[in-house]
This record gives structure tokens, C-alpha cells and sequence, in this order.
């Protein structure tokens, strides 16, 4: 779990090419979006093609459920070990 | 009985009971529903204030009751562009209520206390009895972001919307047949998707989808199962769909496909049409225009055709488009319910009513298909007592267009920026920002500098801006170090600059020890040299060259680019306080001046 946190981690520093951010600036449990790291919407679909294509997960619909999904790092992680292929 | 309806009289002679108007993930609504729907929220609405209500809903069909419903009752809907506290606390100010539903989230403290009416949660009431509804009186209201500053009001009558209906179905209803189910990633909050998805489909009979599907996984396998659709999207989300290749589960069954809000790339248009084997329609207009003109790829290439009832033209002597129609609500009033307005887009006109649209005359900027005024952001940020001055620019980044920012900070702004970080202090002037505009368009990377980097003119050219982002416009690796600042003058360009660990370059430069090699050095400093002179330097020879020490990744650096004696040979000199790592002279041929272009970064 561990591990997979500081992947996913690099993860969004790399594909949403965030600056002078570094996996240790962003704590696992603390929110992504909007008042924590600053995510927006686009950065949500991108990250959810980004994870599909890395992990082979499935992000589907549900607002409610991807609010819980995209939440923290750790919920991501979560989400990940649970759904992967 | 023809099935097409004029809004105005679509409630004295509503479609057959049974008819399904609207579509949810469970469940469907039909005419009897709709004016059962809207006598209820017309008999709140009666016994209320009139006036403006903000309109608030994520759910099509209410929007559709609730416009209706203050059709009839007198009242103007009010539709905000965009969440946003500010944006909302603004438009309360001058609301006499809100109208909403479950759809969205309170938001209570931005109303500040306006009285809210449930969209649908009416009783069953007295029959109403509904009347012709008024053609001409404003009914609804949108905000855009203007091209000079503030974002200004543009108000709509029924009858604008009502034409334009009309038109649509001349122009595009013979290729959607009279059942086709209508879905949609676009908003109803624009005018685009307020047509598309809700208005039109409701006067001419075709059931639309309430809710707003925004992932393909969902989106798809609903449209599949229909017999016949039409899609009504964006640029942003057809791209992803188009990528997918999940479109291809469509073919046959969804007829047309509608792209509006910003530019469609030829790839998407083309992928698009090759999945589904029609090519999308591709909508050109503003909020003040409504409807201007539409193209598809396969038929007509790059050339836009005016829609029913608009006539076009060039104006010189800055080639904007002109337009003219029963749609346009600001504008010079021709009479006979027809108005022109000039918009910010220059054209080339073509023979028989065909232009080719060739950018804006203004700063004002797409992000995710929301419009962006740049001069308006600027002035803003500016606002903050941490900003003495600050130029935006869009780059794309990853594919992905978004705003830049170059700030030169005040005293204070930069004892908060050593006291905190680079990126705390960023992140305090993105939520200064945050409070006006919709996340998606704040600045995505800062760069702090002692002044803007403006030429000899005292015109800020955007490719020095620019510039000073080349780190990551690239694709892949970084090619370039990042500038963390800059410093110049007419005699000498100083940058502080950052070598990235995954520098292109380093690659074959020994694994076990990457370092810069010095040829990469040399190119680093007259790209600077030519971000700093405004045109790439013409090297005649290198004179001096030294580089005394190897240069590792990762490292904090200076390059200084300055005039070396007379002529226009330069001095550079890449190093760090404690070591130097390439110094040289470069003997230049003498340039060609080259004329700038201004700012413009709506172009970019």
C-alpha cells in the first residue's frame, strides 16, 4: 500500500505536470481537489485515463462514488488495489 | 398535427399526454408530466415577487419547467456561468429568488439568504390556465466574460430563442429523424446547450436526456441502446470520446453529432466521422449572436455556412465578421425583430455566404470551452497587494490548453514568497483568483520575475512570454531547464535557472554519471539570447568556450547572456557562486530587424 501511495503520487505529479510539487508535498489522506493540491476537472478525467491505462482499473460513473474515489491519494489507492486486473 | 411546436405555444398546444419529452437514467417523462410540472411551479412563481430568479439545476428538464414556468409568469431567469462563490454572490445581489433542485449542492451562504423554490417538488395545484407565451418580453440572462474587462449581461427574449429553434431544425432536422433520443456532455447553463439539448428537441418533439453523462463508460452503452440518437458535446469530450474508439458502437444508431463551445480538431472530426460514418457538426457562435454557423469536415472542409435567417460580412478594415440575424440580442436593432453585432473573430469571406474563420482580434481565450477574458484575470490578480504586475498566457501543456502566468511581485509579495515557497505563494494568488473564476481556468504554472519582459517598443511579446514556460511545452522529456526567474536590461539577461533530473538530453550522457554535455549548454544560452533579443542570434563563430566543470542534473544554476564590447557579440557565462560551467564569447553576424508580434496570447 505503501508503495502503491508514492506510484500513484508520481503518477499525478507526472501527467498533470504539477511544479515545485514533490510525493512528499502531498499527504495521502488530504483532499486533491480544489482546497488541497488545487485539482480541477480536467485534471480529473486525465488522471481517471491515466489510471485506467496504468492499473487497468475501471472508473465509472457514479458522481458520488468518484467524489470518494478521487478524494485522497489514499482512497485512490484503495480503489486501485481493489479493482486492478 | 404537426409535431414541430413554437416555444411560445408549446403550452396551449402541448404534444399528445403520452409523448416522452424527457429521458432519466430511470425513468421517463412525458408531456402530461411537463405541464403538470410546470402549473405547479407557475402557481409558486404567481404567488412570489417577480422579477430576476437565478436558475440553478443540473437536471435538463427542470431547467426546461423552469424556464417555461417564468415564461409565463413574467418572471427572468438568471443563468449563472459558472458555481463560483463570487459569481454567485454577485448575481444574488439583484435576484429576487433562485429556482433549483436536488441536482445541486446548496450553496446557501453565496445566496446570500435568497428565497429558493424547489423546480419540481410542487403539489399537485389548481389547474392553470396557460396563455400564449410572451415573444418579446426578456426571459432570460446570461454573463459572459466581456473582452474588455467586466463580465456583462446578455439578456434574451423568448423569441430569439424561439427563431433560432426554427433554424436548427431547417439546417440540421432533416438528418436527425423525428424519434432520434437526444443526449448530452454540454451544459444547459450556455446557450449552445440550452438549444441543442433542451429547447430544440422540445419543440420539435424529440426526447432529451435529463441528466448529463460525462463518462463514456455510461454515455455509450446508454446511447447504444437506443434506436436512434443524436449527441450533443464539446470539442473537450469529443476528443475523448474520439479516442477511445468506443464510437464505433454507435454506427447506425447515432445519427449526428454537434460540437460547440471552441475549435474541433481535423483529427477528432475526421476520427469521428470515420466511427460512426458521419462526420460531427461543427456550431460557430457567441452568447450575443446565438447561432451563427455550422460546418461538417466531409462536406463543406474548412469553410462555415451561415445557418437559416444569417447574413454575414467582412468589415474591414480589421476583417472581424459582422453578423446579422433574428438571433443576435446586442447589438444595432435593424427592425423587424433582426439585429448586427460585430464579433471579435476575423474572417475571409467567401463567394456564395461561406467564410473561413481566422482567429480573435482580442485577448479573450477558450479553456474548456469556457471564455476567458485575459485582460480581466490580469487586472484581477493584480488586485492582490502581492502583484505589481502580471501578464497571462494560454500554452498547451499535454495536450491540454491552459493559462500561464508571468507575475512580477511586490516588495511584500517577495518576502512571502522566500518566507513561504514558490508554489505557496502561487497557490495563494491561484485561490485570490479561485474566487472569481471556475477552477479549470486558473493558472497552472508561475513564474515570478523582476519585470515583465517587454521589447524595445514597451510591447510585451507573447514568444518572450512564452519563453519563459519552454520547459514544458514541449512534448516528452524536458528539452529545457526551467526559469525560476529573470532579470534583464538592454545590456544584459540574468536567468536563475533549474535543471530537471529528466532531462532529454541526458540520455547516452553516461547513466552511471549524467552530466549536461556542453554543446546542450552552449544551445541553452541562445535560446535565452533569443528570448532576450527577440529573434535567434546568427552565430558566426565561438570564441573562449570553456566548460570547467562537468554539469550534473538537478542543480540550481545562473546564466547570464550579456553584450560583449561593440558589435552585436555576446558573453555568456552558466554558473552557480561557487563553480563556473561553460563561459564563451559567441561572435554573431549582424541581424535583419524583425517586426514583433504584439501581445496576443488568444492567437497562441
Amino acid at each position: 500500500m505503501e508503495t502503491l501511495e508514492q506510484q500513484i503520487k508520481e503518477l499525478i505529479i507526472d501527467v498533470l505536470m504539477l511544479e515545485d510539487v514533490t510525493p512528499a508535498d502531498i499527504e495521502s489522506r488530504a483532499a486533491l481537489f480544489v482546497d488541497g493540491l488545487g485539482l480541477d476537472s480536467i485534471d480529473a478525467l486525465e488522471l481517471a485515463m491515466a489510471l485506467e491505462e496504468r492499473y487497468g482499473v475501471k472508473i465509472g460513473d457514479d458522481p458520488e462514488q468518484n467524489q470518494e474515489i478521487f478524494a485522497s491519494v489514499h482512497n485512490l489507492a484503495a480503489f486501485v488495489t481493489e479493482n486492478r486486473v | 398535427m404537426q409535431r414541430f411546436k413554437p416555444l411560445s405555444r408549446l403550452l396551449i398546444d402541448p404534444p399528445p399526454a403520452e409523448r416522452v419529452v424527457a429521458f432519466r437514467r430511470n425513468g421517463e417523462v412525458d408531456a402530461a408530466d411537463l405541464l403538470s410540472d410546470v402549473a405547479m411551479l407557475s402557481a409558486r412563481l404567481r404567488a412570489t415577487a417577480s422579477g430576476r430568479f437565478l436558475l440553478i439545476t443540473d437536471d435538463s428538464y427542470a431547467a426546461a419547467v423552469g424556464l417555461l414556468a417564468l415564461s409565463g409568469s413574467g418572471g427572468i431567469a438568471v443563468l449563472p456561468p459558472n458555481r463560483q462563490s463570487e459569481t454567485l454572490r454577485d448575481l444574488a445581489a439583484d435576484a429576487v429568488g433562485v429556482l433549483r433542485d436536488g441536482s445541486v449542492e446548496a450553496n446557501g451562504g453565496a445566496l446570500g439568504g435568497l428565497p429558493a423554490i424547489d423546480l419540481l417538488g410542487g403539489t399537485a395545484s389548481d389547474p392553470v390556465a396557460f396563455g400564449e407565451l410572451d415573444r418579446d418580453a426578456p426571459l432570460i440572462e446570461f454573463r459572459t466574460s466581456g473582452t474588455t474587462g467586466d463580465g456583462r449581461p446578455v439578456v434574451k427574449a423568448l423569441r430569439h430563442l424561439e427563431d433560432e429553434v426554427v433554424a436548427l431544425e431547417a439546417r440540421f432536422g432533416a438528418a436527425l429523424p423525428r424519434d432520434a433520443k437526444i443526449f448530452a456532455t454540454a451544459s444547459h447553463q450556455h446557450i449552445y446547450g440550452l438549444l441543442f439539448r433542451v429547447l430544440w428537441p422540445l419543440a420539435s418533439g424529440r426526447p432529451f436526456q435529463a441528466e448529463t453523462l460525462l463518462h463514456q463508460q455510461e454515455l455509450l452503452p446508454r446511447i447504444a441502446a437506443a434506436d436512434c440518437a443524436g449527441l450533443v458535446t464539446t470539442p473537450v469530450h469529443l476528443k475523448r470520446l474520439a479516442a477511445s474508439g468506443g464510437l464505433r458502437l454507435l454506427h447506425g444508431i447515432c445519427a449526428a453529432v454537434y460540437s460547440s463551445g471552441g475549435p474541433l480538431d481535423v483529427e477528432t472530426a475526421e476520427s469521428v466521422g470515420d466511427q460512426l460514418g458521419v462526420a460531427p457538426y461543427e456550431i460557430f457562435g457567441s452568447t450575443e449572436t446565438g447561432g451563427v454557423a455550422a460546418r461538417r469536415r466531409d462536406i463543406d472542409g474548412e469553410i462555415w455556412r451561415p445557418l437559416p435567417q444569417v447574413a454575414i460580412r467582412r468589415r474591414d478594415p480589421d476583417g472581424r465578421l459582422e453578423v446579422e440575424s433574428p438571433f443576435v440580442s446586442a447589438g444595432d436593432d435593424l427592425g423587424g425583430g433582426r439585429m448586427r453585432a460585430r464579433m471579435s473573430d476575423r474572417i475571409d469571406s467567401l463567394p456564395g455566404s461561406g467564410f473561413l474563420l481566422l482567429g480573435r482580434v482580442d485577448r479573450t481565450v477558450k479553456i474548456a470551452e469556457k471564455r476567458l477574458s485575459l485582460p480581466e484575470m490580469e487586472r484581477l490578480l493584480c488586485e492582490h497587494d502581492y502583484v505589481a504586475e502580471a501578464a497571462l498566457l494560454v500554452l498547451e501543456v499535454a495536450g491540454r490548453r491552459r493559462v500561464h502566468a508571468v507575475v512580477v511581485p511586490t516588495e511584500a509579495g517577495r518576502a512571502c514568497c522566500e518566507a513561504e515557497s514558490r508554489r505557496g505563494f502561487g497557490v495563494r494568488l491561484a485561490e485570490h483568483l479561485g474566487r472569481y473564476f471556475d477552477p479549470v481556468m486558473l493558472p497552472r504554472a508561475w513564474r515570478f520575475v523582476d519585470a515583465l519582459p517587454r521589447d524595445s517598443q514597451d510591447k510585451l511579446p507573447v514568444k518572450s512570454l512564452a519563453g519563459l514556460f519552454a520547459d514544458r511545452t514541449g512534448s516528452g522529456r524536458p528539452r529545457l531547464p526551467r526559469v525560476i526567474s529573470e532579470q534583464r536590461s538592454v545590456d544584459a539577461l540574468e536567468r536563475q535557472l533549474e535543471i530537471p533530473d529528466d532531462l532529454a538530453q541526458l540520455e547516452g550522457h553516461f547513466d552511471a554519471f549524467p552530466v549536461v554535455a556542453g554543446v546542450v549548454q552552449l544551445a541553452w544560452a541562445l535560446d535565452a539570447a533569443a528570448d532576450w533579443l527577440g529573434q535567434r542570434p546568427v552565430l558566426a563563430g565561438l570564441e573562449a568556450l570553456k566548460f570547467p566543470m562537468p554539469l550534473r542534473p538537478g542543480r540550481s544554476l545562473t546564466l547570464r547572456v550579456e553584450r560583449s564590447g561593440r558589435g552585436p557579440n555576446l558573453r555568456f557565462r552558466l554558473h552557480d557562486g561557487e563553480f563556473v560551467y561553460a563561459v564563451g564569447r559567441a561572435v554573431l553576424v549582424e541581424p535583419e530587424p524583425e517586426p514583433e508580434p504584439e501581445c496576443n496570447p488568444g492567437r497562441a
